[in-house]
């Protein structure tokens, strides 16, 4: 898997670490890693893609407003993604995302947890030994 | 524990860690907790207790109660008052689930009479509080009817037929924390929340059917009070918040603070920290979207409260005034709010943020609903699903010395990935099963994930607040049925 829980990090929550050659690699991580956290993602079809568009101030809040979107589209359009496929622009400011999953099915989805929000502890995107990594604590 | 730098004992059940701690810190930090209970905190407590006492205009102490567990910015069991002309606000002092609380209601039903009906009774509960991932409520209401819940919360209810008389003075605050301002809140929150009003949703959420311990009925008189007179009584409790619409509130201000931190010459240890003066532009907002959150999680857990009385009827074939439903108390544990408290010789307006913290408030306040105001504010604190919850008050020394504030529950001691790796939800369930807790769940990894081992010991817990003398205890209160969110 392209990220790694972190476990003894704000214990009533769930924090996690991603990385990737890429950006758009990283981005694509971390949206796999929600998604985890609240499915069991072998459950999950396919059916539905849906386009992402996010403009935000700099790469981490980039990063920040993309997750809380993912969230967002659970709750307000009950879908859950398996799949992402992101293009983040050169000036790491803004991203389209192609989203790739479906409908919330009570009876045939593996349902974990419901993330409630992304927070900004130990939250960041850094660059280090030639791979972008990310730490993220989601609040459940 | 790891080694604290100049912590003292005030009392058995006091820690100080002085200004010269931590560069930065502004006031001392207090922790209220056994010896046992201080060893056994993590590291991110203290850090994170002491990051809280360097914010601008915190007055007194940073606070961390007996269930204090490393959270994100504030510890949870954290408790900070901020000077309302020269103190900030901090949305990540009130965490995203704004309002989560506990709510409290009693039944004349004996457990003998509830027994033989508690699969019945929490498989329909099940059916009429969804719970678990994304889910959505029964309720709907146009936007301006939201509007009107996020201004009045449980007022609203009882203007709209889903509440009873006197629910509202038995919640706190009235019902609904005055100051709401919708125009602040955003479209994205919006359409999260107004769908799920009267969802449970996942997490540590639970509803429980519980009776009372007789071996630990600790104040008769108390108990009587608050409507709690048998020694097998059956009362329901309910544990929930403001769902998806406080926690984009949260998002979209987390957002909004750490860019306007710069504006104002804030720098803050964790970005989650992220504040603003509360006299500011920015404070202001999100005290008037929070608000309106708050008041939304009053009305989601109303909302619950009325399928519970519905299921108790359908199941008892009586109404459920017959089976005297009524609410003992509604208390918030994350929350910022406007109080006036004496301290340091004066009496003055703080901004209280409670995170993982609930209020307890002594006798004669005025906040008090008349009926308990002589003896004090009813306070509950919710356990882990195997462990059970207690009932107490709130007492005049908790006003003397934090800002009217306890501790909220048993707090957390085990990640979410070591209690599923310690016992499988299927086990669990059958255990509990084993032992009179007949349990529900929308996701048997969530169920692990909240087994009492996870948890530490609430008696020691609650322990520590009554030898504090921060809040008394009054009952202790059994599971038999539990729908975890």
């Amino acid at each position: 898997m392209p990220f790694r829980y972190l476990p003894d990090i704000a214990l009533a929550d769930v924090a996690f670490e991603a990385e990737s050659g890429s950006v758009d690699g990283l981005f694509e991580a971390c949206a796999q890693a929600v998604s985890d956290i609240m499915v069991d993602p072998a459950t999950l079809r396919v059916g539905t893609a849906r386009e992402v568009g996010v403009t935000s101030d700099d790469l981490d809040t980039l990063l920040y407003d993309f997750l809380t979107q993912l969230i967002v589209l659970k709750d307000v359009d009950s879908l859950l993604f398996r799949e992402a496929s992101v293009r983040v622009a050169p000036d790491q400011r803004s991203l389209v995302a192609t989203m790739r999953g479906e409908p919330i099915d009570r009876e045939r989805h593996g349902l974990r947890n419901d993330v409630k929000a992304v927070t900004m502890h130990m939250f960041g995107v850094k660059r280090e030994a030639g791979l972008w990594k990310a730490t993220v604590v989601l609040d459940i | 524990m790891p080694q604290i730098e100049n912590i003292k004992q005030v009392s058995d059940v006091v820690w100080e860690i002085p200004t010269s701690h931590k560069p930065g810190m502004l006031v001392p930090a207090r922790i209220y907790a056994t010896k046992k209970l201080l060893d056994a905190m993590d590291a991110g407590v203290f850090e994170q207790v002491t990051n809280l006492a360097c914010l601008p205009g915190i007055v007194r102490y940073a606070y961390a109660m007996a269930d204090a567990h490393w959270g994100y910015g504030f510890p949870i069991g954290g408790v900070a008052a901020f000077d309302t002309e020269t103190g900030v606000i901090s949305p990540g002092g009130v965490g995203f689930d704004i309002n989560c609380g506990m709510r409290l209601i009693r039944t004349n039903l004996s457990f003998p009479e509830v027994k033989p009906k508690i699969k019945e009774l929490v498989d329909l509960m099940f059916r009429l509080v969804p719970a678990g991932v994304g889910v959505k409520g029964a309720l709907r209401i146009s936007d301006s009817q939201f509007d009107e819940v996020m201004k009045f919360g449980v007022k609203w209810c009882a203007e709209n037929d889903l509440a009873w008389e006197d629910d509202p003075s038995h919640v706190e605050e009235g019902g609904y924390i005055k100051g709401a301002d919708p125009s602040k809140v955003s479209r994205q929150a919006r359409s999260r929340g107004i769908d799920q009003l009267g969802t449970l949703g996942s997490g540590n959420h639970y509803l429980e059917i519980q009776v009372v311990d007789p071996a630990r009925f600790f104040d008769h008189a108390l108990g009587k009070h608050f409507g709690i007179v048998e020694e097998d009584q059956v009362v329901v409790m309910v544990h929930c918040g403001s769902r998806g619409f406080g926690h984009q509130v949260g998002s979209d201000y987390l957002r909004v603070f750490d860019g306007a931190m710069k504006r104002y010459g804030i720098a803050v240890r964790d970005r989650e920290l992220a504040c603003a003066p509360f006299a500011s532009k920015e404070g202001k907002d999100y005290y008037g979207a929070m608000v309106c959150a708050a008041n939304m999680a009053f009305t989601n857990r109303q909302v619950i409260v009325q399928k519970v009385r519905e299921a108790f009827s359908q199941v008892f074939h009586r109404d459920a005034e017959a089976l005297d439903m009524h609410l003992v108390y509604d208390v918030c544990h994350n929350v910022a709010k406007v109080e006036r408290h004496s301290y340091d010789g004066k009496s003055a307006e703080v901004l209280v943020h409670r995170k993982g913290a609930t209020r307890s408030f002594g006798p004669g306040h005025p906040d008090i609903p008349a009926s308990y105001r002589s003896v004090g504010q009813p306070v509950i604190i919710g356990g882990s699903m195997e462990t059970g919850s207690y009932l107490l008050v709130g007492t005049s020394k908790a006003m003397e010395e934090t800002f009217g504030s306890t501790a909220h529950g048993s707090g957390r001691t085990m990640s979410r990935t070591q209690a599923k790796r310690e016992v499988r939800g299927a086990d669990l369930q059958r255990r509990m099963l084993e032992r009179g807790i007949y349990v529900k769940s929308a996701t048997m990894e969530g169920l692990a994930e909240e087994a009492g081992m996870a948890y530490k010991d609430i008696s020691e817990v609650v322990e520590t607040m009554d030898a504090a003398g921060i809040s008394k205890k009054v009952v202790a209160l059994r599971p038999v049925g539990n729908i975890k969110g």
